[in-house]
């Protein structure tokens, strides 16, 4: 231990309030026990006199190295000093240099970082030579150093180990200074005519309170430990004076004779690093609240756990075809028919919210379909179940997915595998975060050949040179050990392109493939995904939010509204007559260049979050033309058309 | 690669500059006058004059450090008071006990964090928190008691191991290794925990990205993704630390070697600083700085072998 943790503590940023930050510390159990420890410790250090057994340094030479006994419960040392009365008292300096040395670290270093970072320029430059000459010393080296210039002692040891840790507190709040000084209170503190060291210890001084805190706590720690060590090596303090690390070096001479020697010191050594290290991820998660949480827990990291267990999917199939009844009429030359479908976020309380509810689609050979939504509206995630991708904390709750006649519902992890990438292929939104950035694109180009075609090493190199040729990187055997970085967002999107369809699927789902691109980029990209359908008859489910790529590129589009498919049908009737309000609420929305508007027709509101849903109909809140009945009760998809006044409405689309 | 390796020299070369200086200026920093100090209450303003002049005090410090620096960078450190020995020698025989501790703890903190890192994010639940607590102990024991408590154990009660363990690699190897477990053990335990506690992060974090969807999605093997892919993106900001694990591990080992009586640079150190033996703590603190930055050059530079957007075009 000794610094090993300091040195890798992360700068929470951001500030709570402190009141909600108690709060949440108040609710952490380990931390609230880890506090209540140390404050015993604290009072065990101060009534040490009244509560030892023994004076911690009365001799006996008549009970030498006991084991624990009655009148000794922890034994005794080597002059039949009683280990207890000295391990109590061994709180006193352990605690004493823990604090001290903190102290000293944050006296040198919190105003050495706040010089340097709120100076900036040559200050920093030089000063940041001192964190060089940090960098290159192990802590323990530097305790040696001070104490053979300074000599042993008390004070001498708490200015060593605060030497130690000084550099980190000032590389701490230099990086925090200098993040604060560019904010703007700051200037404006300024320009209201304060001079700088009360900007520096007013302003910038309470923002850095949180990481303080959580980098004091692991030093206190951390320093305990660094403290018993130089004890331990006869650094520290005279060998009579009872310390944790001097009791620890009794030890190691003796513990031949009496082997617990060394329990009792390390322990509480142990107990109390222990404390200080869990006070601080305490508090650094308090600090960061919920937003931490997240990323710190387990997120179930079991991606492929789509849909629920097996007895409970065969459930799900023979329930299907009730399900089913909303989605029109089954294709019987479907490539993917999607019936029933209801995506399930399941809340940590254990209650259900439906995401995508009861939706119902099919796809036919060669055809480009697209799926048509807002962002929320659950586009994505039903595009995810049909691959058996589905969020951790989200399930497949009912429905069949149905690929060229086969049930997906239910697969194995090992069946779905031999579905992805051979019968179904997708390009997600950005082509960067797509690829790994630390893998040469050949590498991964390969992995799909050599999975389903089962290619050999160098086959499915000449092969993956062929698929980025095809999808139009120039210089393909030579781009193969290039790095995404390397790539444009447009050319690496043709790399993931060419890596959905390198094993030839059926399929081909794009999942905002374009929308991250520039427009030119956009049509190059949904030409090649078109050029590409031709010649391998692949299908496409096209999902985007962008009606322009719908248009360009579908034969048919369905509309989805907060979990729900509103409309569907061919993209030219859609586009010129939509029957239900929100679709033409979405094309009124669309800028399109060549009309001039004065203002932009927005839809009121928003699309409302998953368990807000309205009942009825989900667009009745925004929809001008909703009555009474509308939110009375669920509304059924008639006729491609989810909406009651469907038949009555005659909906205008402004001229475009 | 070559760009890569001479930025990095360009940094480093001064870092050894400014360390060398502060070290030749630790004689200055001595309450009163460290010939003073050297010889304690028997000193006489006679004897001080004549330990000054033993130590070249009585000269200008400009020239001191002149003649300091060149014959540093010609490899003499000076000689020992109390040895007369020269400190370049006494470093050096200390140096192979000293690197084997530490590169021994290197590799178990290695093999053990990352294997338990990456277990730990695969394995949500159960596996997750015991390994979770495991780390949070394993970052707060002394690495010396835990060595106290292996060496009982496994040395002393069970006899699996000899309890005096270090045999020179060139003696024998075999010994060596042996004589290595448990003092590697002792010593790369708190590492061992970090790095676990960073890789299991970074595996989360990883595992969590779009690429992973890729993968799946293109029908690679869970295996595949997490060993393959995950890992390696995983290491990139773990072995952006393994430097500065190293210098921890160096100062730690100075500890440990005590513990297992490795012949080490800590007990020589120990003993000098002590004995107020300034040239050999000067000379120890320099060897080690520039072991330290010299290991940090590597990793910096293997470090562009991993992540390729640090590798100049």
């Amino acid at each position: 231990m000794s610094d090993l943790l300091t040195e890798h503590v992360p700068a929470p940023s951001g500030s709570a309030g402190s009141r909600r930050v108690w709060r949440r510390l108040v609710r952490q159990p380990m931390t609230m026990a880890s506090i209540a420890f140390l404050l015993l410790l604290v009072v065990v250090a101060l009534i040490a006199p009244l509560i030892a057994p023994y004076d911690p340094l009365a001799e006996d030479f008549d009970a030498v190295l006991l084991g624990p006994t009655a009148e000794h419960l922890l034994g005794t040392d080597e002059m039949g000093r009683d280990t207890l009365s000295r391990l109590l008292y061994g709180t006193r300096v352990a605690l004493l240099v823990a604090f001290g040395s903190v102290v000293v670290a944050m006296a040198i270093g919190v105003p050495l970082g706040l010089l340097l970072g709120y100076r900036g320029g040559w200050w920093d430059r030089l000063g940041s030579r001192a964190f060089d000459v940090a960098d290159a010393l192990p802590g323990m080296l530097v305790g040696f150093a001070v104490i053979t210039i300074l000599g042993r002692g008390l004070l001498n040891l708490i200015v060593a180990i605060g030497l130690i840790f000084c550099m980190s507190f000032a590389r701490m709040t230099r990086a925090v200074t200098l993040a604060e000084r560019g904010k703007l209170y700051v200037d404006a503190a300024r320009v209201a005519g304060l001079r700088t060291p009360e900007i520096l210890f007013l302003q910038v001084l309470p923002n850095l309170t949180g990481p303080l805190l959580v980098q004091g706590a692991v030093f206190l720690g951390s320093a305990i430990g660094v403290e018993a060590a130089l004890s331990f090596l006869g650094l520290g303090l005279d060998s009579e004076v009872p310390t944790w690390g001097g009791m620890l070096g009794v030890a190691a001479n003796e513990q031949a004779q009496q082997p617990f020697l060394p329990f009792p010191p390390g322990v509480a050594i142990v107990a109390a690093v222990l404390a200080f290290n869990l006070v601080s991820d305490g508090i650094g998660d308090a600090l960061a609240g919920e937003r931490r949480k997240p990323a710190g827990r387990p997120r179930r990291p079991r991606t492929g756990a789509a849909p629920v267990d097996g007895a409970r999917a065969a459930a799900l199939v023979k329930g299907a075809p009730g399900a089913a009844v909303d989605g029109g009429p089954t294709r019987p030359d479907a490539v993917l028919e999607v019936r029933g479908v209801t995506v399930d976020l399941v809340r940590p309380e254990g209650e259900s919210v439906p995401l995508v509810q009861d939706v119902s689609l099919s796809i036919g050979r060669a055809e480009v379909v697209g799926l048509l939504g807002e962002s929320g509206s659950g586009k994505s995630m039903l595009a995810r179940s049909v691959l058996g991708l589905l969020p951790p904390a989200t399930r497949l709750a009912a429905g069949s997915i149905l690929l060229e006649g086969r049930e997906l519902v239910g697969l194995s992890e090992r069946q779905l595998r031999e579905v992805r990438g051979c019968g179904i292929g997708v390009v997600f939104q950005d082509p960067m975060a797509a690829l790994s950035p630390v893998h040469a694109i050949g590498s991964q180009l390969c992995e799909p050949l050599r999975a389903h075609l089962k290619l050999s090493r160098p086959a499915a190199r000449e092969r993956a040179a062929e698929l980025l040729h095809r999808v139009g990187v120039e210089d393909p055997k030579r781009r193969l050990d290039d790095y995404p970085h390397q790539f444009s967002g447009g050319m690496a999107q043709r790399v993931a392109i060419a890596m959905a369809l390198a094993a030839e699927p059926r399929l081909l789902i794009a999942d905002e493939a374009t929308s991250a691109l520039d427009v030119t980029t956009q049509s190059q990209v949904i030409d090649l995904l078109l050029d590409l359908r031709e010649e391998f008859g692949t299908a496409i489910l096209m999902i985007t939010h962008d009606l322009g790529v719908v248009a360009e590129s579908c034969d048919r589009a369905a509309v989805m509204y907060a979990g729900q498919i509103v409309e569907i049908g061919e993209v030219k009737p859609l586009f010129s007559r939509p029957r239900h309000p929100y679709t033409a609420a979405l094309l009124a929305a669309n800028p399109s260049d060549d009309v001039e508007v004065e203002r932009l027709p927005t839809i009121p509101g928003g699309v409302p979050l998953a368990g807000q849903w309205p009942s009825g109909c989900h667009f009745a809140n925004r929809c001008t033309h909703s009555r009474e009945g509308c939110t009375q009760h669920h509304v059924p998809l008639a006729d491609d058309v989810r909406c009651l006044r469907a038949n009555e409405l005659i909906l205008e689309v402004l001229k475009r | 690669m070559r760009k890569l390796v001479v930025s990095r020299l360009a940094l480093a070369v001064p870092q050894l500059v400014i360390v060398a200086f502060v070290v030749f200026s630790m004689t200055y920093l001595v309450p009163g006058s460290p010939a003073a100090a050297i010889l304690g209450a028997s000193a006489t303003p006679e004897s001080i004059r004549q330990v000054e002049a033993q130590l070249g005090l009585d000269r200008p410090a400009f020239e001191r450090l002149i003649d300091w620096a060149w014959n540093a960078l010609n490899g003499d450190l000076g000689v020992s008071f109390v040895t007369t020995l020269p400190v370049t020698d006494m470093l050096l025989q200390r140096m192979p006990a000293t690197l084997s501790l530490t590169v021994g703890g290197m590799v178990v903190a290695l093999a053990l964090g990352i294997g338990l890192g990456v277990l730990s994010a695969v394995r949500a639940g159960l596996p997750d928190r015991v390994i979770g607590a495991a780390t949070s102990v394993g970052l707060s024991i002394p690495e010396f008691w835990f060595g106290m408590i292996l060496l009982l154990v496994f040395a002393v009660e069970l006899g699996w191991v000899p309890v005096v363990a270090y045999v020179p690699l060139t003696d024998d190897p075999l010994a060596w290794l042996r004589g290595m477990i448990l003092p590697s053990i002792a010593l790369g335990i708190g590492a061992a925990a970090l790095i676990a506690r960073q890789t299991r992060g970074a595996m989360v974090e990883a595992l969590a990205s779009p690429y992973v969807d890729t993968l799946t999605a293109a029908g690679v093997s869970r295996r595949r993704i997490v060993l393959r892919y995950a890992l390696k993106n995983a290491m990139v900001p773990v072995l952006a630390t393994t430097g500065l694990t190293f210098r921890i591990l160096i100062g730690t080992s100075f500890v440990v070697e005590q513990i297992f009586a490795f012949p080490g640079a800590g007990r020589l150190l120990l003993t000098s600083v002590i004995g107020k033996d300034f040239p050999v703590v000067q000379g120890g603190v320099i060897v080690i700085a520039a072991l330290v930055i010299a290991l940090n050059l590597l990793i910096d530079v293997s470090y562009g072998l991993l992540n390729p957007k640090v590798r100049p075009q």
